[in-house]
């Protein structure tokens, strides 16, 4: 990057080593004063050869829509508008969102700035330097500078006149250093007072030092507002200051945006831009992080926020410990809260605000405490079980939910060896293109965010009320259902295609294999997608009833599920009607096809393997015994 | 890295105009890195007649960084700490600007004696104080002026002991003497009509 007329030096926003900022060409070292930088600035939004420095170029400036190939009118509040162009392959979620990389930022900041200084005819520093006080709202710069120019100057220290008369002959002593320097060794702000190009760059160092306040750095007249913006640290600063300086830019800009956020996934520097008003609130970034929008956590469809938070607390406290606890404490009779005997009695006393009183070995109250040396079936046993069971109920759901998110986590290393090593060899082998082995990362894409999914069904489940004896039936079955299907899933994405990865069976067998990973994919993924709407209302389908003409599918499809739930099993002969094959003999014991048990015949689902019936052709999915067409991909069986 | 050749013409300026200000800057051995200044208490407030010393000492980024002061002397003053002689004052943290120098930063020191911040204390008692019972603080600042920042400070003690002798008890002695100020011949009649 010689400091030549190449014409666009400055249009490397891509490459992040060399355009530290935003409008100052660094390859010119002149200390040339503002007023003479604006012919410099707008020439690369032209993107044309035209560099010809005259300062007309500041009113042409405004179709620099043309230029690169992002999304430029997104002004100040356009932080709405999801970038088209930056097209996202994230597995499930709609396109709720869109991942601003560091250019992308840097392209945005040199739009708002170039918008401005175009509007209001000034120099892309002054523009900046308002930009910074307006806190990035374009809009706000217009309404003041509209409406009171000269207030607005003031607000971001941008003078029109030098506020005192600087000598431009001559020597004058710079008032830091206190020496004596001939004019050309000193510079001034636009408020004209003078400081020796030394101490100007000390300054402007230790400013970018003391971090991102250095933005709003004045004059270092004590009672001066003059800014000191871009050019003056484009002119004292270092590279590696520039560097820092440029990247407070970048985050007063994403902090200044209500709806961007910053990726919180490890070393990422990406930005998350929000569409307002989006149900969805799991995002997922190009690092392949994925958080819910609104509490940044790790993504948690179809469990709140605020269920996160508890769930997230609970395990914080009680993760560790709950094998100990299990092991060596007994929870008080009345609290429930786990105690551990470190004394050698047995009179307990529970921690305050409890403070009940009760006997070690029977648990029962120390008051009417005699002896309990002989034994008998004990009240107090049944108590005592109950809170053991809480605890057990507490280890049962976080063992599941934790076994979850670890496969969640094998699974994003699993897809990153089949990305990078797995696509590749499959392709020489098999003999296919590329293109025609997507399902398989398609495949893993979804089983990761199922196994995300699974994990916290089991949160949910944990804070499903007991009494809602009808909807925890419906959940468990769904879960049970998910969690088969996806077991499916990882299955063939794992084993069978390992057999793929060896030789070459045959052509069809490839293209046999291709369709079922491809469909159990569709059909995994539909599950999901409706088992999450499911949770997040609530299981309302419960209360509504399964004859309710459904406004969609999905309640169709919960509907049904409703029907098979084994608690709702009064429909069975209603269904069984019009089930064939499997229906057909509903009250008669079965054999599983797949276990081959002999069932009940009431029983929807094998006793012993827990899956289904009978299984769709079309999908593979194993239907409990109650279903007249396939509860996933809702294909009636063929006769 | 402090910049020597600056603290070496301030001193320069501080000893040239230090019989208008009243302000002296020394060096506390021959290291330029920590400097003795000395203010005097402002006329019209309980610091008169006072010479208040401050510790000066150099951040490594002198002047784009503050110096550090703190009172040596012991003050009364809700923006001073009555324990430490740290100093709450805004010039010698964030607002603290290259172009200022150590004459300025006193003057503004010398300033706050002057004008105290009660809303934005440094000593929590003595800002209550200030604010509750304004003559109690004038009258302390006044007695610790006297005990702590006077070249006669010493005699303190000889005044308890002349009161004493004169048959009052030792605490009120001293109550009173804060009272008035450490006047005497105030804190006798006090005493005699009480």
């Amino acid at each position: 990057m010689a400091a030549s007329d190449s014409d666009d030096v400055n249009l490397a926003y891509d490459d992040t080593a060399d355009d530290d900022y935003f409008y100052l060409d660094d390859t010119d070292d002149d200390l040339h004063p503002p007023q003479a930088s604006d012919s410099l600035d707008d020439d690369q939004l032209q993107g044309s050869d035209s560099r010809n420095g005259d300062d007309d170029d500041l009113l042409q400036s405004s179709d620099r829509h043309d230029e690169g190939d992002h999304d430029c009118d997104d002004n100040d509040d356009g932080d709405e508008n999801a970038l088209e162009e930056d097209d996202q392959d994230s597995p499930i979620s709609g396109q709720n969102f869109s991942v601003l990389t560091e250019a992308d930022i840097r392209h945005r900041i040199k739009d708002n700035i170039a918008e401005v200084s175009s509007v209001l005819s000034i120099s892309k520093n002054e523009a900046s330097s308002l930009l910074l006080h307006y806190n990035w709202s374009v809009n706000n710069i217009f309404d003041s500078w509209f409406a009171d120019e000269k207030a607005a100057r003031e607000k971001a220290g941008l003078f029109l006149e030098p506020l005192i008369e600087s000598p431009d002959h001559g020597s004058s002593i710079c008032v830091i250093c206190f020496e004596d320097y001939p004019c050309d060794g000193t510079k001034s702000t636009s408020c004209g007072h003078r400081y020796c190009n030394d101490c100007w760059s000390s300054y402007i160092k230790t400013a970018i030092a003391d971090g991102p306040q250095s933005l709003l750095l004045t004059c270092p007249h004590p009672s001066c507002r003059a800014a000191v913006g871009e050019d003056m640290v484009g002119l004292f600063a270092s590279e590696k200051e520039k560097n820092k300086y440029f990247s407070y830019i970048v985050m007063s800009y994403i902090e200044s945006k209500k709806m961007i956020k910053w990726c919180p996934g490890p070393g990422c520097e990406n930005a998350i831009d929000f569409v307002a008003g989006s149900e969805n609130l799991d995002v997922s970034c190009l690092c392949s992080h994925s958080f819910c929008w609104n509490c940044t956590q790790d993504a948690h469809r179809p469990v709140d926020c605020e269920t996160v938070t508890k769930w997230m607390s609970k395990n914080s406290s009680e993760s560790g410990n709950v094998n100990y606890i299990l092991a060596f404490t007994k929870p008080c009779p009345k609290c429930k809260r786990p105690i551990e005997k470190n004394m050698g009695c047995s009179h307990m006393t529970c921690r305050a605000p409890c403070l009940y009183e009760f006997c070690w070995l029977c648990l029962g109250d120390w008051n009417n405490h005699g002896t309990c040396n002989r034994f008998k079936g004990n009240p107090e046993e049944e108590k005592r079980e109950k809170a053991k069971q809480y605890v057990i109920k507490y280890t049962h759901y976080f063992e599941r939910w934790a076994t979850n998110q670890n496969s969640m986590k094998k699974g994003a290393a699993d897809l990153q060896k089949v990305q990078t090593e797995q696509i590749e060899v499959l392709s020489r082998i098999q003999a296919q293109p590329l293109a025609q082995i997507s399902f398989v990362t398609e495949a893993w894409k979804q089983i990761i965010e199922c196994r995300r999914v699974l994990a916290w069904t089991y949160a949910y489940g944990f804070y499903l009320p007991e009494e809602c004896e009808a909807k925890r039936n419906l959940f468990e079955y769904l879960q049970g259902q998910a969690e088969s299907g996806l077991e499916r899933l990882h299955d063939c994405a794992e084993k069978e295609l390992q057999s793929y990865l060896k030789d070459k069976i045959s052509v069809e067998g490839f293209i046999e294999f291709r369709k079922k990973l491809t469909l159990l994919t569709r059909v995994t993924r539909n599950y999901f997608d409706n088992l999450v709407a499911a949770l997040q209302n609530g299981l309302s389908d419960v209360n509504s009833g399964s004859s309710s003409v459904s406004k969609k599918r999905k309640s169709n499809w919960a509907a049904a599920a409703v029907n098979a739930a084994p608690a709702l099993d009064t429909n069975i002969n209603d269904n069984s009607a019009t089930a064939p094959a499997a229906a057909a003999s509903a009250m008669e014991p079965w054999a599983c096809a797949y276990c081959s048990y002999e069932n009940q015949s009431s029983a929807t689902n094998c006793a012993m393997c827990g899956r289904g019936s009978w299984t769709c052709d079309v999908c593979t999915y194993a239907n409990p015994r109650t279903s007249a067409t396939c509860a996933m991909c809702t294909e009636a069986p063929e006769p | 890295m402090i910049d020597f050749a600056r603290v070496q013409k301030e001193l320069q300026e501080c000893s040239r105009e230090k019989d208008s200000s009243g302000i002296r800057v020394s060096p506390k051995s021959d290291n330029l890195a920590r400097l003795t200044g000395i203010i005097p208490g402002p006329l019209g407030t309980p610091y008169e007649g006072g010479s208040f010393e401050i510790d000066i000492t150099f951040a490594d980024g002198y002047p784009f960084e503050p110096p550090k002061m703190k009172f040596v002397t012991k003050v009364w003053h809700p923006n001073i700490s009555s324990q430490s002689g740290a100093i709450c004052l805004d010039i010698l943290k964030d607002q603290w600007s290259p172009a200022l120098t150590l004459k300025t930063a006193l003057l503004s020191v010398q300033a706050l004696l002057s004008a105290p911040e009660p809303d934005d204390p440094q000593d929590a008692v003595v800002a209550q104080q200030y604010l509750r019972e304004y003559q109690t603080f004038v009258g302390t600042a006044r007695y610790w002026t006297e005990s702590f920042a006077k070249a006669s400070s010493l005699g303190v003690e000889e005044k308890v002991q002349r009161l004493v002798e004169m048959g009052f008890p030792d605490g009120l002695v001293r109550s009173t003497l804060e009272v008035v100020g450490g006047d005497e011949n105030l804190a006798l009649e006090k005493l005699l009509s009480s």
